[in-house]
């Protein structure tokens, strides 16, 4: 007897652990309510689901979402900015591979949105690793974003992947800006400033290296 | 011989033929020890006496692998069918704010009555966070502490006109059609 009341306390606390992941899991997302109006707010949640369901960050897409109720669009178009979104992580994600964080999957996605293809980006997540790509495929979206033409920015950020920390990344890019900004072409700027950085970090992982103990 | 042994069976028949004699005041403690027994209660009074009472619980060694085994598909039941979203807990799919850089944002809004900066860091809400004159030519100015990652934002001058930050890229918005910008902040 009391085995069975012991076996039914514990199903009761099992089936309230599920509840309460259910509830969690498929909420509604409190930021939108009253941001838009609940039909778009109802279909955004599902997308939600969705990309959660497929392993992708949710949180660009409520921003996405925020932006375009800050901006007064219209709710088809903020569904399908959010749609678009939605497409774009899932390519990310499967160019990236499972094992990829939020940050480098929402990364990835401003750099397909770019221009780049998904093909860059799992070269990218070859090169890269055991390291984040996370700023390496930001700073290729704003070389874009710069109006360096897609793919030669896909290319010196690719040239740099190997040795680049991500400081100099950053670097590289605010030296092509501020050269753009003094007038240079964006694809001038950025072939006079790939150079200097290659070479910056390839001397620094020489560096490291040499830092390194050797066995005895 | 049979006479010794019918000598024994004939005392034990008497003493089995004597009366019992029972101690008087044995009614009343009985009574006395029912009375004092707590009364059976039922509700919610005899669910918490059932919870607070401890009872032994016989655990076979094939019944405890069935548990643990139980326990093993609940855990991992509730992961495949909730699976963690990277990024998406708390919020922080940008990066942890642990190691954020504090940023500045600089506007200059000529003849303006109040600046907003708004944008993925701040839930586009207009009044999170305002922006400060820094003096009287018309720059405003706020920094703010961000994570690693990328942000898109604007500045909304007198609640009602978009600028776009001059000194950073800006935001390819084919989505909404107001000017935007774009911050990349690094790791420390």
């Amino acid at each position: 007897m009391y085995r069975m009341r012991h076996l039914s306390v514990t199903i009761a606390l099992a089936a309230g652990w599920l509840g309460l992941g259910a509830l969690q899991a498929h909420g509604q997302e409190p930021r939108l309510v009253g941001r838009v109006s609940d039909p778009v707010r109802v279909q955004i949640d599902l997308l939600l689901d969705s990309a959660r369901a497929a392993g992708l960050p949710t949180e660009p897409l409520v921003d996405r979402a925020l932006e375009g109720a800050s901006k007064r669009a219209p709710g088809d178009r903020i569904l399908l900015a959010v749609r678009r979104l939605v497409d774009e992580l899932r390519t990310a994600h499967d160019a990236l591979g499972p094992r990829s964080t939020g940050a480098e999957v929402t990364a990835g996605a401003s750099a397909l949105h770019a221009g780049a293809a998904p093909t860059d980006l799992s070269r990218l997540r070859t090169l890269r690793q055991p390291r984040s790509l996370t700023i390496a495929a930001a700073v290729l979206a704003d070389l874009v974003a710069a109006g360096v033409p897609a793919e030669t920015a896909t290319e010196a950020v690719l040239a740099l992947a190997v040795n680049a920390e991500d400081d100099l990344y950053l670097a590289f890019r605010r030296d092509v800006e501020r050269d753009i900004a003094l007038g240079a072409a964006p694809e001038a700027a950025l072939a006079l400033r790939l150079p200097g950085t290659a070479a910056e970090a390839d001397l620094s992982a020489t560096q490291q290296g040499a830092q390194r103990p050797r066995k005895p | 011989m049979p006479e010794l042994h019918d000598d024994l069976v004939e005392r034990v028949t008497t003493s089995l033929k004597e009366p019992v004699r029972i101690d008087p005041a044995l009614d009343a403690r009985v009574m006395a020890e029912i009375e004092a027994y707590p009364a059976k209660s039922r509700g919610v009074l005899g669910v918490i006496r059932w919870l607070r009472t401890g009872r032994p619980l016989t655990v076979t060694p094939l019944g405890g692998l069935a548990v643990a085994a139980s326990l093993v598909v609940l855990v991992v039941g509730s992961r495949l069918l909730f699976p963690p979203t990277p990024g998406s807990v708390g919020g922080a799919t940008l990066g942890s704010l642990s190691d954020s850089a504090v940023i500045q944002f600089v506007i200059v809004a000529q003849n303006a009555g109040s600046v907003s900066l708004v944008g993925d860091f701040n839930d586009w809400d207009f009044s999170a966070t305002p922006m400060q004159p820094v003096r009287r030519n018309g720059v405003w100015s706020i920094t703010v502490p961000l994570a690693p990652g990328r942000y898109r934002y604007a500045f909304l001058v007198d609640g009602e006109t978009w600028l776009a930050d001059p000194s950073a890229p800006p935001a390819p918005d084919s989505d909404f059609g107001l000017p935007g910008s774009v911050v990349t902040v690094g790791g420390s």
